[in-house]
């Protein structure tokens, strides 16, 4: 992607998802029926070059974080793998963090009787766990962060991921924005991808 | 930058021990934990029966447990608090009881559970007016957090932060712990050999930082430096640690050359030290491949007062500057038979904190970590 975001030079990659479409950059657009097909095709396009494990399993939070990011690292030609470990951070923002996640856990756990809550269920009512989700499958070892701010959230998140790069604190950031309608992820770094 | 050190030059705080670091620091001194029964909701099905929690608090009452915490605390130092200060506040929960007592009860907006009202109502209490954030990176929320205010003083962009920590014991997070089998039956016993897992722990606390310039400008007491910090990640398992403690290792190593240190300028580690098998192994793993052959004291207060979750790493640092003050490495509650991979690093009794840094570390879900160095 070549920078859309005029105030944020750093910007080397962009990726999206909505409910039914999603893009790389300015010019890859895919068309699809639901995250699980977009999955599919990115998988089968090579965009994904390996499955996600426990994919299916995942919060909606989770995949959508997983499948922005694939289609930035894609856009900015960064290659990744588990194995190989990279120091990219991962920020997040949305507007209501895990509510889902949270009423999702604890109704569960009340209609079954308010004796056990189910673990798989437990571990997304943190914020931070989608982004978490995320760097284990693409080995990524920067710093990991929800960011809420009550003033332009969008705006103060990129912005922040900026000076952090400029400060050294990672090499690379990975942006991620959830909203209504939209999930976008933006690759940040301050070296040439390509 | 000239003038921009990130000095912390207020705290307080409010947990198990009751309020203000005082009653917290004899107690640990004392041995004497602050984990106890809950009463605030059954527990017969769990895990385990204890916790610390802060006595007086009315759970599922008016306000949420939180705001219950910080109300008090922030109203007492609202006139250490500048105007305009940004706010950064860090939790993992926040408000959980509100979402708690309407799935419960039917009443209340579970909308009002969002991190962002509490921010508000943080914002409120203290009567700042700058840019405001919340930061929730699992059980090193706080820690990161204070990181993140330290490289906006120390870039020149803030000169002043407030960062506020919060996390409360509740149903939904207890019953959580619990059904990943992560509590101990009686008390935490952080890196002792018959560790069996964590006790949850709640509090709130606050630190003010300010650029060095500034702090000498009003005339602060400074309490200490944050002089190094970093977060990195495991990229391994949702719920375990990096076996091999890699994750925290790159934190350390890039929080230490963040302050233009060596591991050999540091006199003490403020361990997460949770008591689980895992994570205190990870951490014996990081430290000795850090620090090698020269062990560093090493203590965790979680057996003191539990695991405070995303207010952790805040109120860990303001019993790490009291431990700079003080020139004491405080012993760790709990401890009875010394893991052997912990031996010669931890202990039960107090030590004398020989040098004027002392590292801190915080691991949470999802396998983040999160460093400080701080300095006196």
């Amino acid at each position: 992607m070549r920078n859309n975001n005029p105030n944020i030079s750093l910007v080397k990659g962009c990726g999206w998802v909505k409910e039914k479409e999603c893009g790389a950059g300015k010019d890859r657009k895919w068309q699809y029926a639901d995250p699980h097909g977009l999955y599919a095709q990115l998988l089968k396009d090579s965009i994904l070059p390996y499955p996600i494990e426990n994919f299916g399993r995942f919060n909606q939070d989770s995949r959508l974080t997983c499948l922005s990011i694939a289609l930035a690292l894609y856009d900015a030609g960064v290659a990744y793998s588990k194995g190989n470990k990279q120091d990219i951070g991962i920020l997040g923002t949305s507007p209501d963090g895990a509510l889902n996640a949270n009423l999702a856990y604890f109704k569960d756990y009340v209609d079954a009787g308010r004796k056990l809550g189910r673990g798989n269920l437990f571990i997304y009512t943190l914020p931070s766990s989608p982004l978490a989700e995320a760097a284990i499958n693409f080995g990524l070892q920067g710093p990991l962060l929800y960011m809420r701010y009550l003033e332009k959230p969008q705006e103060n998140l990129l912005a922040q991921a900026e000076l952090m790069i400029k400060n050294k604190e990672t090499r690379a950031i990975l942006a991620v924005i959830f909203d209504t309608e939209e999930t976008r992820c933006y690759y940040l770094s301050g070296v040439k991808t390509r | 930058m000239p003038g921009m050190r990130p000095l912390i030059v207020a705290y307080d705080l409010i947990t198990a021990y009751g309020e203000g670091i005082l009653p917290c620091w004899e107690g640990i001194l004392a041995d004497r934990s602050s984990i106890g029964k809950v009463e605030r909701f059954p527990t017969q099905s769990f895990q385990s029966a204890n916790a610390a929690t802060v006595a007086g608090l009315n759970y599922l009452g008016k306000d949420s447990l939180a705001i219950q915490m910080l109300a008090p605390l922030l109203k007492s130092n609202k006139a250490l608090i500048p105007d305009d200060a940004g706010l950064v506040l860090a939790t993992t929960t926040g408000e959980i009881d509100i979402l708690e007592k309407q799935v419960l009860e039917g009443a209340g907006d579970v909308a009002q559970s969002k991190l962002k009202f509490l921010l508000e109502k943080v914002k409120a209490l203290t009567g700042i007016t700058g840019e405001s954030i919340v930061i929730s990176s699992a059980c090193a929320s706080s820690s990161a957090a204070i990181g993140f205010a330290a490289g906006l003083i120390r870039s020149g962009k803030r000169d002043c932060l407030l960062v506020v920590a919060v996390d409360a014991v509740t149903e939904f997070v207890f019953s959580g712990f619990s059904s990943l089998m992560a509590l101990d039956r009686d008390k935490a016993k952080p890196f002792d050999k018959n560790r069996t897992g964590l006790s949850l722990g709640e509090g709130a606390g606050f630190v003010l930082l300010m650029s060095e310039k500034r702090a000498k400008k009003e005339a602060r007491k400074v309490m200490g430096e944050v002089a190094g910090w970093a977060v990195a990640g495991d990229a391994n398992h949702m719920t375990g640690p990096s076996r091999d403690g890699s994750g925290l290792r790159l934190a350390i190593q890039k929080a230490i050359k963040k302050a233009g240190m060596s591991g050999d300028d540091i006199g003490g580690i403020s361990s997460h030290g949770t008591g689980t098998v895992y994570n205190d192994s990870m951490e014996m793993k990081a430290y000795k491949s850090i620090f090698e052959d020269k062990p560093i004291p090493l203590y965790s207060i979680k057996g003191a007062l539990g695991h405070t979750m995303g207010a952790a790493g805040l109120i860990e640092t303001i019993i790490a500057l009291k431990a700079l003050q003080e020139k004491i490495i405080p012993q760790t509650v709990g401890l009875k038979d010394i893991d052997p991979e912990a031996e010669g690093w931890v202990s039960s009794g107090k030590r004398k904190l020989e040098k004027s840094a002392i590292l801190l570390n915080n691991a949470g879900f999802g396998g983040v970590n999160a460093a400080l160095v701080l300095r006196q």
